[in-house]
């Protein structure tokens, strides 16, 4: 598992952070020049943690419903915003540019 | 109409807002920005609760939770309850949730 | 072409769709039921709902926002992805296709779609 300065040399990273089962924020990494905080690190944490948990509820329904496994567990999310995009796994997220965002090797970097 | 809700212990602000989520009218403690605001999260709120009830239905096969009327998102100190089109900001000191979610029920519009 | 036929066209596309903001519709190409992209589009629907309200959070902390107005989402399981832009849908084999360019694909046509939900 790669630690959160090896994380911030995925292409386009700006962030790499670590979270609580709870979402709250524990650890980060912010590259200089952009207008990231912690406390809207933490934001985006709980933004990872809840969107995981909704997922792992959809895929909880869906393999039931279905009896299509491969959903579960949900082993990722991604957000992606306008410019930006979060990439979240387990308890650690990366925020990347999304012109330069590699997801796959973030996913892969996060140990999916 | 709606302002008598303030009249409910604990109740700080009500908003009655419309089905794009846009303010229709404030009372309360809270400035006009942030009554347009509480105004916008409970109607993205209300669509999410929604669309989550609609899952549970179709995951449980049971009926009974769409459409879903209300919520309450119960902080430490505040709670936000909400029914049909009106949402109010709720101390939770002196307000009876019961009481709040009876009061918003019988006045929905 | 259009963008769900040309999804589903590619190489690990199980199921490309898409479905009104309102929920009362949804069309699907590909390997899933007729009621399973209703499913689909149900849930699809509810985390695009999240993922559009917790990007309006994100602003409140930060003007300009770059992650608002949200775009899309992909969640990913052990075997299978699925990827949303607007309203748009992919499901993936995680052996078979390329996430970046789905994503990429589906970002290029759909990224940039007004944000009213309708």
């Amino acid at each position: 598992m790669q630690s959160l300065d090896e994380l911030m040399k995925l292409p386009g990273a700006i962030a790499s952070f670590e979270f609580s089962d709870r979402g709250e924020l524990t650890e980060h990494c912010l590259a200089e020049g952009n207008e990231l905080t912690p406390d809207i690190l933490d934001l985006v944490s709980h933004v990872c943690i809840a969107n995981i948990s909704i997922a792992t509820m959809q895929a909880r329904g869906w393999e039931k419903v279905t009896g299509q496994a491969g959903f579960y567990p949900v082993e990722g999310f991604t957000l992606v915003g306008f410019d930006w995009s979060t990439v979240s796994s387990g308890n650690r997220g990366v925020i990347l540019r999304n012109e330069e965002a590699d997801y796959q090797a973030t996913y892969d970097a996060l140990g999916v | 109409m709606i302002r008598r809700l303030l009249a409910i212990d604990g109740v700080n602000a009500v908003c009655h807002f419309r089905d794009d989520g846009a303010l229709v009218e404030g009372h309360g403690v809270l400035e006009e920005q942030h009554m347009a605001g509480l105004a916008m999260f409970a109607h993205d709120y209300r669509r999410i609760l929604q669309s989550h009830a609609d899952q549970l239905s179709m995951f449980s096969q049971v009926r009974g939770w769409t459409p879903p009327k209300g919520w309450i998102v119960h902080g430490r100190e505040a709670t936000v309850c909400s029914f049909g089109n009106l949402v109010c900001l709720v101390d939770n000191r002196e307000a009876s949730l019961s009481e709040v979610m009876r009061e918003l029920a019988d006045t929905q519009y | 072409m259009s963008i769900v036929a040309e999804l589903a066209a590619r190489p690990g596309v199980i199921a490309a769709g898409e479905y009104s903001y309102r929920g009362d519709r949804f069309q699907c190409k590909g390997e899933l039921s007729e009621e399973h992209a209703r499913m689909a589009s149900i849930m699809c629907r509810a985390t695009n709902l999240s993922a559009h309200m917790q990007a309006h959070f994100l602003a409140l902390g930060m003007d300009p926002c770059p992650f608002n107005p949200a775009s899309g989402w992909s969640v990913r399981g052990p075997h299978f992805t699925v990827c949303v832009m607007a309203n748009v849908f992919c499901f993936l084999d995680n052996t078979a296709t390329s996430l970046n360019e789905v994503m990429r694909l589906m970002h290029k046509h759909l990224g940039r779609e007004p944000e009213d939900l309708i």
